[in-house]
Order: C-alpha cells, then sequence, then structure tokens
C-alpha cells in the first residue's frame, strides 16, 4: 500500500502535499545533521536534497529514519572526500570564520550562543551522536544503525559528550 | 537516574536554523524531474553487481575456452595421427568401454586471500546504499584424461566487487 499511495505521491508530486509535511518536519535536524561535516549550509541543502529525493523515490519507509540519516551522512561524506573539503574543515581560522558567519543553530541569547559553540567543538563522533539524540529524536539503537555501531557506544558516546559539555560550558 | 536533564533541556531550547525557502522548491523540481525520468526510462536495472561479475564471468569463460580448445587440440591430434600406438596402449580389465580419451573438466577450486570491506556506496541512479566489498582470489581449473592420466591445471588471480544491498531497519 506504502509503494502504491508513494507512486502516486510521485505521479502527482507538483500537487501532492504529503511529501512537503514529512520534509517541513525533517529538514532542520536533517540540515543541522549534514552540516557537521560541510563548511556552508547551502552545501548542506544539496546533500539534503539529494537524500531526500533517493529516499523518497526509492520508497522507503518514512519511519525507518535510521536509513535516512545514513543515507544524509553517506551522501555528505562523499561530498566532502569529492570536493577534498576536509583539509579547509581543519583549519581553526576558516572554521571560526565559518561557524561565524553561518550558525548552525537560531540563537536567542549569549548562553545560548555559547552552548552552540560548545556543541560545535565537541569531537566529531560525539556530536554526531548528539545531534541525531537531541534534534532528531533518534533513538540509540536507530543511532547506532545509522553509524554501524552497537546501541550501547552510542549510549556512551552521548553520555562523554554531555558531560563535555557540561564541564565546558559550567566554565564560561 | 540521568543527572544531563537539564544541560538536555538547555539542549533542546537551541533552534536548528531553518532551510531556505529555495529548498522546498528545488526538491519538488527534483521529485518532479524523477518522477519525469520513471516515466519515460526502461525499467531494466543495471547494478553494478552484475556489470562487474558479468566482467568477470566472461573473461573467465573465454579463457577456459580457449585453454579447451588448445588442450582438445594437442591432446586429440597425436591419437589421430598415429592410431597405431593408441592400439597398442594396454587398456584397463574391468571398465574398457568407460574411459572417455579426453580431457574432461576435474575440479575447480577459489581461495579467497583477501576481502576487504570498502565502505558504502551508491551505485549511479540508486538510492539504495549498498557496502562495497572486494574479494580477492585465487581460481584454479583442472582438466583430466582418464585414458591417458594426462592433466592440465591453469591457476590465475582474480578480483571481484561485490555491492550488498544495506538497510537500516
Amino acid at each position: 500500500m506504502i509503494i502504491k499511495d508513494r507512486e502516486e505521491v510521485m505521479d502527482n508530486v507538483a500537487t501532492h502535499e504529503d511529501w512537503k509535511v514529512c520534509f517541513s518536519q525533517l529538514a532542520p535536524g536533517l540540515l543541522l545533521f549534514a552540516r557537521q561535516w560541510l563548511r556552508s549550509s547551502a552545501d548542506a541543502e544539496d546533500v539534503v536534497q539529494e537524500a531526500f529525493v533517493r529516499f523518497w523515490r526509492r520508497n522507503h519507509n518514512i519511519e525507518n529514519r535510521a536509513l535516512l540519516y545514513a543515507t544524509v551522512r553517506s551522501i555528505a561524506l562523499d561530498f566532502l572526500r569529492r570536493d577534498n573539503r576536509r583539509a579547509r574543515r581543519e583549519s581553526d581560522v576558516v572554521s571560526e570564520i565559518e561557524h561565524s558567519v553561518q550558525p548552525k543553530f537560531t540563537t536567542e541569547d549569549e548562553t545560548q550562543r555559547a552552548l552552540a559553540a560548545a556543541v560545535d567543538h565537541l569531537p566529531d563522533e560525539q556530536r554526531e551522536v548528539v545531534v541525531m539524540k537531541i534534534w532528531n529524536e533518534l533513538t540509540f539503537i536507530e543511532i547506532g544503525r545509522v553509524l554501524g555501531i552497537s546501541q550501547n557506544t552510542a549510549a556512551s558516546r552521548y553520555r562523554y559528550a554531555l558531560g563535555a559539555l557540561r564541564k565546558n560550558f559550567a566554565l564560561q | 537516574m540521568n543527572d544531563f536533564s537539564e544541560l538536555e533541556s538547555e539542549l533542546r531550547k537551541l533552534r536548528p536554523a531553518p532551510p531556505s525557502p529555495e529548498l522546498f522548491s528545488r526538491v519538488e523540481r527534483a521529485l518532479v524531474d524523477v518522477a519525469e525520468k520513471n516515466k519515460s526510462a526502461d525499467n531494466v536495472v543495471h547494478p553494478d553487481r552484475f556489470r562487474i561479475n558479468w566482467v568477470s564471468l566472461g573473461l573467465g569463460l573465454a579463457a577456459a575456452a580457449v585453454l579447451l580448445i588448445v588442450a582438445r587440440v594437442e591432446i586429440n591430434r597425436p591419437a589421430k595421427e598415429i592410431p597405431a600406438v593408441t592400439s597398442l596402449t594396454p587398456m584397463p580389465r574391468d571398465k574398457p568401454g568407460a574411459i572417455n580419451d579426453r580431457l574432461m573438466p576435474a575440479g575447480f577450486t577459489q581461495v579467497v586471500y583477501n576481502t576487504r570491506d570498502e565502505g558504502l556506496r551508491f551505485a549511479d541512479g540508486s538510492g539504495q546504499p549498498m557496502r562495497r566489498v572486494r574479494y580477492q582470489t585465487h581460481e584454479t581449473l583442472q582438466w583430466r584424461n582418464a585414458a591417458t592420466g594426462a592433466s592440465l591445471r591453469v591457476s590465475y588471480p582474480s578480483e571481484q566487487v561485490e555491492l550488498i544491498p544495506v538497510s537500516g531497519q
């Protein structure tokens, strides 16, 4: 039934609203997830668009969030490799400029800006777990599937990340 | 039990930056393009897995065919040219009529000596993530002529790439 419905959507995509509902709910979290590896929000939007279109046209169940996030992650990492952006990303100077020019969060005060900066400075493997858990509400089982790790490892990375955040944030 | 609840609450107050308005129209255009392509394109699927396997299979079969032809020429020619010699060869007593005087396939072995997982990939035009695994093998083909006891063995290295569909659930 799902496939039939999806084919109907694909046939009438210009007028059908289903994908828009899904996408409007998922897009902010997906963009934040993709931004971890990409320098600009425009690149992240390219990646999210490609991942969502692939996911949608393959008739995957939208409840299969682990596969959707794995798709975004894979495309983002391919994008990173293809354009050799990792080296530039690892440059502290460029990274600082990037963070200041294109914020990943809409912050309301200095405290929130400091917290967002603390999240940015987490190690990659911890930050991606936090992003999936907090702003995308994935379970540790789903996070484990996205990253190819056990749910215990995912939970452990999450605890380490929050511990680091609390320590760093308390100092500010 | 969860002593991070206050910090989690603070984190959730941070709102991810919203997507640009153009993103929705770009996704919509992409979905329309996909729908139109689906209507016009053939439904023939050409996954990389089959293409790669066909190449190695084709090469293997071609090599085997050449070897068989060469072997038959080399083995059969003396028997036709000097039938007298053949007739002088003592035949086994137990099953004289059952022995086929030709090289017959006698065995095939494939030893995988290296397997490398190359991570997730997307085949061209496919949204399905796949894990690419590369196998390096050593294959050996054997033929035996039961009448003369002659045998032929050919060994060659081979490499195969397999794309294994990955499902999150």
